[in-house]
């Protein structure tokens, strides 16, 4: 969990030093902290929003909220943990306030299918697809779908920090997850679909 | 047991199952095939989405990849930017604006302020009556921008409502007429007439076919129609749009007319302003404050008290003027009646032709069809440049601090600058039209004039964005208020040198316009945007 993606090399006590440095005022520790934070965040971003644009203008915009509110971290917690945690809150606030026509579907417990999924599908459409075709379908789900698997499985974020991204309960959080596995193999299979249909009409 | 469900085996290998539960399932595990294969084809599924979610690491993009930027403005620069925006704004003020009204003033738009000149001199909003001065509509100002800047922050995620109420709230304040405004309404059916003897005490708005005024009005006529023909008095101001207009009575007030043609018969006491195609003043017409035309055909043969300010192609002056003519036309003719007591000054395409009768208080002073280029050895021109890097500067500090949000959606729209520069096109020639087309309607004038004020406004900040812009690009993307007010500074600074360029500023400064304007319309656009398409 803490040791989040690809933050650069830096040990607790030096990044410890860093950032008090940077409560201080310190413009050479602010350009230290973000030289190693801003690859990753924005990495995040782009997972987490549909469009590069999107994701460069958040990069940006979770860096000035993070040296706003530097004064608020509590340093006896892990600095990558609450960098993510305002990276991911930044985006979610992002995507609410665009309400997109796919969010207004209500993710309903009871429509989730409970049935024992076909193992050899599953197997199948993971031989057939390609991480690029993955992260292209990713971006196709909607919103909250997305950044359930991204926050799950990019950031590595526990139940109980999903939840509180995303503002649901903590015991939503497992149905949240397997309905997004759910859209995600529909548009993967949508996908093959599509090329197999383009390959037989050429 | 039955077999396993997938949401069971789901929170099984994320461990998010009670210890119980957990041991069940392993046992179960153990004994079913089925679900094994099951529980391994979910398993191999999270590894694929977090090794897939881990691959193809892109590239930082060069604007993120640098250091951002620190702000090392010294704060002595800073109290010397501000003052310097303080005394462009103020030789704005001094130079541009004041004159500009005393002028306006000296035309005949007394009112006080500088809207309610703009708004007909309170033909329409009797509610700018109340604002007497300039000062109180500044407060007005500034109390609107403070509400939409605490609706940005209190209320973030309703900021487009709150703005939409806000200035729903403010238009509605301001078109709401006084009760001192009270109007005759009527529509034509389809003619109207106020026959010889009627008198109507209050402000008269007529929309008609034909309209015929014979008796008096006690306030101002406002009449929309094919053909106008004011024969009684009018003791306030007419504004008239029409194809066909004559004023052949008395208006103690101002005449202001947009017509086809406009035939000055009668007397006005005040002022005259119009853009007609052809305009006529008989030589029994007399107007006793100054005249503005903006015509193609215009023949004077009337008295005229005050100033001439023309912008006209044919222009005849067969009768007297007793002030100054400031005219810029393609034909000037001064007939053997004509006499003009004060100074003449004339640009236009031929020379003039005056007639040996006509008398001149002085000799007319020609002056060049173009304009002389800057003087580049005077300090002045220098001077006067870093005064108006000043005030834009001020005026995008001020944009950056209200809304920097939105300061900073319009700056990034300025990255694109196909779509930026087509809709800046677009919008510099369709706003004006469209707001025109609007006044033309009487509900809809209050909203065209707002709308010609905010595209002047809209025009102004446009070298704040790409101002904004430059500056990012040459010194790299800065994090923080300070950073981007540094970047904003050198990039307006930069803009005003390059306008500098004989004859490639003006290209430049039309490009930073239409640039400036279009990113405006993408970030507006942007925020007014229901849903958006994710990426393929």
């Amino acid at each position: 969990m803490d040791e989040r993606k690809a933050t650069g090399a830096m040990n607790d006590a030096e990044l410890n030093e860093v950032i008090s440095h940077v409560r201080a005022g310190d413009p050479d520790a602010w350009g230290e902290l973000y030289r190693r934070y801003a690859p990753a965040i924005f990495r995040f971003c782009r997972r987490a929003l549909p469009t590069r644009e999107d994701a460069e203008d958040a990069t940006t915009e979770i860096f000035m909220k993070t040296r706003q509110k530097l004064g608020t971290f509590d340093s006896s917690r892990p600095f990558t943990a609450w960098m993510y945690k305002v990276a991911s809150n930044h985006c979610w606030d992002l995507l609410r306030r665009r309400r997109t026509r796919q969010n207004l579907e209500t993710p309903d417990v009871e429509e989730l299918a409970l049935e024992h999924p076909d193992p050899s599908q599953l197997e199948r459409l993971q031989a057939e697809r390609s991480s690029e075709e993955l992260r292209a379908a990713l971006a196709k789900l909607p919103d909250r779908a997305r950044m359930a698997l991204v926050l799950r499985y990019y950031a590595d974020m526990s139940y109980d920090e999903v939840a509180d991204t995303l503002g649901v309960r903590r015991a939503f959080v497992g149905v949240l997850l397997l309905r997004a596995r759910h859209q995600l193999r529909e548009v993967l299979r949508g996908t093959s679909v599509e090329a197999e249909s383009a390959g037989g009409n050429s | 047991m039955s077999h396993l469900d997938e949401m069971t085996g789901l929170l099984y290998l994320e461990g998010e199952l009670d210890v119980n539960r957990e041991r069940e399932v392993s046992t179960h595990r153990s004994v079913c095939a089925p679900c094994r294969r099951m529980l391994q084809a979910l398993e191999r599924e999270s590894i694929w989405l977090r090794e897939s979610l881990a691959a193809q690491e892109e590239a930082i993009p060069q604007r993120l990849a640098r250091v951002p930027g620190r702000s090392t403005t010294a704060p002595w620069a800073w109290i010397a930017a501000l003052g310097m925006g303080a005394g462009g704004a103020y030789t704005l003020w001094s130079g541009l604006v004041e004159p500009w009204l005393a002028q306006a003033s000296e035309a005949g738009f007394t009112q006080g302020n500088l809207l309610t000149m703009l708004l007909f001199s309170g033909a329409f909003w009797k509610g700018w009556g109340r604002m007497q001065t300039l000062t109180q509509f500044l407060s007005a100002a500034t109390l609107g921008v403070f509400l939409l800047w605490l609706a940005g922050r209190r209320w973030r995620r309703f900021s487009v409502a709150g703005a939409v109420l806000t200035a729903g709230l403010g238009f509605s304040m301001l078109t709401l007429p006084s009760s001192a405004s009270a109007a005759e309404v009527v529509h034509g059916d389809p003619n109207y007439t106020l026959p010889a003897g009627d008198e109507v005490k209050t402000d008269l708005i007529v929309a008609a076919q034909h309209a015929r005024i014979d008796g008096d009005v006690d306030g101002d006529l406002i009449v929309w129609s094919r053909s106008i023909t004011v024969n009684g008095r009018v003791k306030g101001d007419i504004l008239a749009l029409g194809q066909e207009l004559r004023v052949n009575g008395q208006v103690d007030g101002n005449v202001r007319a947009f017509a086809q043609s406009f035939t000055l018969n009668g007397s006005v006491v005040k002022n005259v302003m119009t853009w007609a195609h052809e305009f006529d003043m008989d030589e029994k017409a007399r107007v006793g404050g100054t005249m503005t035309l903006g015509s193609a055909n215009v023949q004077l043969d009337g008295h005229l008290n005050g100033d001439l300010l023309a912008f006209v192609e044919d222009l005849d002056i067969n009768g007297s003027l007793s002030h100054d003519a400031t005219i810029r036309a393609q034909r000037l003719r001064f007939g053997p009646n004509a006499t003009v007591a004060g100074h003449t000054q004339y640009r236009g395409g031929r020379q003039p032709e005056k007639a040996p009768d006509a008398q001149l208080g002085s000799p007319i002073e020609i002056l060049a069809g173009h304009r002389p280029m800057p003087s580049y050895a005077s300090p002045r021109l220098y001077w006067h440049q870093i005064l108006a890097w000043g005030a834009s500067f001020l005026f995008g500090v001020v944009l950056l601090l209200v809304a920097p949000a939105f300061f900073a959606d319009t700056e990034n729209a300025s990255k694109r600058f196909g779509p930026a520069i087509g809709l800046g096109v677009l919008f510099l020639f369709a706003i004006p039209v469209a707001a025109v087309l609007a006044c033309f309607t009487i509900v809809g004038l209050g909203v065209g004039i707002t709308t010609l004020l905010s595209y002047i406004v809209a025009l102004y900040s446009a070298q704040v964005f790409i101002g904004a812009w430059l500056g990012e690009k040459l010194m790299g993307p800065g994090i923080g208020t300070g950073a981007i007010i540094g970047r904003l500074a050198i990039g307006l600074a930069i803009l005003r040198l390059l306008r500098l360029i004989p004859f490639a500023g003006h290209l430049i400064s039309l490009l930073v316009v239409i640039w400036g304007l279009g990113a405006l319309v993408l970030a507006i656009e942007r925020r007014m945007r229901p849903q958006w398409a994710p990426a393929v």
